[in-house]
């Protein structure tokens, strides 16, 4: 029946589009988080010499 | 255009207490997480199961209960961005315009979804996987008004110059949508628009099942809003905080 | 302070006697007179530059003449086409003029030294606008009895001339205020028809539906002049409105 095939590509496509989405999102959360704590120990280390 | 002025840049003792909050509003996302996870495994069991099968169309008719609810997002982010960047214009709070690239994004991906899962709807009931009827023709040049959103922003940063061209363009979008879908309505009069084959009144489980997906998918909305908003923000205070330091 | 300079920030206050009635008249031919002198001097500037009017003309010809070749058009069929081919060769060539005159400004950067000097950001826009109208316009004007010559079409309609200002006007409002914009980032060339594509498709379809309905007049057509005056009301409203946040520091 080739009218199921449509409906399950469609179901399909969005939610693993969805997923992939999802996936992408926590992946630059994670980024950025990381680069966040860089930034901050650099600014800390900033901080240290100028009081010194 | 010039940066961001100083002032609104943030304070050093300020930003390890903003850390800590950046993994905020846990509740709410929590929450909104799983009711919209609930809520979709639910809507996919009314779309399969609970809904009756289609008299004309058969099976992929149930296309219908996911590509509405994923197109309606759309349209809402659209909605939403345009809200933000007004409210950005008028109060130059920076997290309005937070809120704004949150919802564009978001409403790009729906969009591009609303836009596949309606061609392959479209096969289905058409046999052609695309034609210019003035909804698909509208959702067309929406999906390109935010493709453009989203260049622009990415080409101009993160500055209040680059803010303020988005709502802009955000505006005079939301303007012409309505324009844009009722020219096309014109255009195709003379063309009789093919019908999405749902004539007459719904039966009550179609009805039923329609809402429940609009409000699973709503939450869903929600849920990535919040991720992506924090994402924002994290991400515009890196680039002060990196600039600072360089 | 030379005239124009007072001209543009108003204070030519030659008028002896002016009783508070009279401010809003006063006040509308300041603004008329800074849209005019902002006008005034583009248009100079542009008419030294000789070279850019001759490659868009040249552009919309060739534009015109390619759709010969891609339709493969023969007397049946060019009724039809034309319509289409016009306004692409338009809307192609407006584009090379909006992205032109931005480039012109980043350039000589007059538009900082303008924003210096307390000139309403209003009147700024629509001399940008009359400025882009005229340039396109005097660029399709040229065109047209080419267009008329290769597509073998009757042009005694003096009927076209509203489609193509209105149509014009329209394009370049949205345009003139997304040139702006787009003016403040490296990629301008390649994000300016990105931007302006989208907002400018009722104008597009309504011109090419309504040049059609001259050419091959059909019954029940609807109001498509009307379209294009309605949406050039309403953004040139919106974009004199907007222009201000997009130009500011």
């Amino acid at each position: 029946m080739q009218g199921v095939n449509y409906l399950i590509a469609a179901y399909a496509v969005a939610w693993v589009g969805l997923f992939i989405y999802l996936a992408f999102i926590v992946m630059r959360i994670r980024g950025v988080r990381t680069e966040l704590a860089a930034v901050q120990e650099l600014v800390r280390e900033q901080q240290e010499k100028t009081q010194n | 255009m010039a940066l961001t002025k100083p002032d609104t840049s943030v304070r050093q003792q300020d930003t390890p207490v903003s850390t800590k909050r950046s993994a905020g509003f846990p509740l709410a996302s929590l929450l909104l997480g799983g009711l919209a996870l609930g809520g979709m495994l639910i809507t996919i069991w009314m779309a399969f199961l609970y809904a009756p099968t289609d008299a004309v169309e058969g099976p992929p008719q149930r296309i219908f209960y996911l590509h509405v609810p994923v197109a309606w997002v759309g349209m809402l982010s659209f909605i939403i961005l345009t809200i933000c960047g007004v409210v950005y214009l008028w109060q130059r709070d920076e997290r309005w315009d937070w809120a704004a690239r949150a919802s564009a994004e978001i409403g790009a991906v729906f969009l591009s979804l609303a836009l596949i899962t309606g061609s392959i709807w479209g096969k289905t009931t058409w046999g052609t996987w695309w034609t210019w009827d003035p909804q698909l023709t509208t959702t067309l040049i929406l999906w390109f008004m935010f493709i453009a959103y989203l260049m622009l922003r990415s080409y101009m940063g993160r500055t209040a110059a680059s803010a303020r061209s988005g709502a802009v363009l955000a505006i005079i979008g939301v303007i012409d949508v309505p324009i844009i879908y009722e020219s096309a309505v014109w255009w195709r009069t003379l063309h009789p628009p093919k019908e999405i084959g749902v004539a007459g009144a719904l039966p009550s489980e179609v009805v039923l099942t329609l809402m429940v997906a609009l409000v699973s998918f709503t939450l869903l909305y929600s849920f990535l809003m919040i991720q992506v908003y924090q994402l924002q923000r994290a991400q515009t205070l890196a680039e002060r905080l990196r600039a600072l330091v360089e | 302070m030379n005239k124009t300079a007072r001209r543009i920030v108003g204070t030519d206050l030659s008028c002896p006697g002016a009783t508070p009635c009279d401010r809003p008249a006063r006040e509308l031919r300041i603004f008329c007179d800074q849209v005019w002198a902002i006008l005034w001097k583009d248009v100079r500037c542009e008419l030294r530059n000789k070279q850019a009017w001759t490659s868009m003309g040249l552009f919309a010809l060739l534009v015109l003449v390619i759709f010969n070749f891609a339709f493969d058009l023969r007397v049946d069929n060019k009724v039809a086409v034309a319509p289409g081919a016009l306004w692409v060769a338009f809307i192609f060539a407006s584009l090379l003029g909006l992205g032109r005159t931005i480039a012109i400004e980043r350039e000589q950067g007059p538009m900082d030294r303008l924003l210096l000097c307390p000139v309403d950001r209003r009147a700024i826009y629509l001399a940008k606008l009359l400025g882009n109208v005229l340039f396109i316009g005097v660029v399709e004007i040229v065109a047209l009895p080419v267009f008329a010559a290769l597509f073998d079409v009757p042009l005694g309609v003096g009927a076209l001339l509203p489609i193509v200002l209105f149509g014009t006007l329209g394009i370049a409002t949205i345009g003139t205020l997304f040139s702006a914009i787009a003016a403040a980032t490296r990629a301008r060339e390649l994000l300016l028809p990105l931007l302006v594509f989208p907002l400018i498709v009722p104008v597009v379809i309504a011109a090419v539906r309504a040049t059609g309905d001259l050419l091959a007049p059909a019954l029940n057509e609807p109001p498509w002049l009307g379209l294009i005056i309605a949406f050039d009301v309403i953004f040139l409203s919106v974009s004199t409105l907007l222009f201000q946040y997009v130009i500011e520091e």
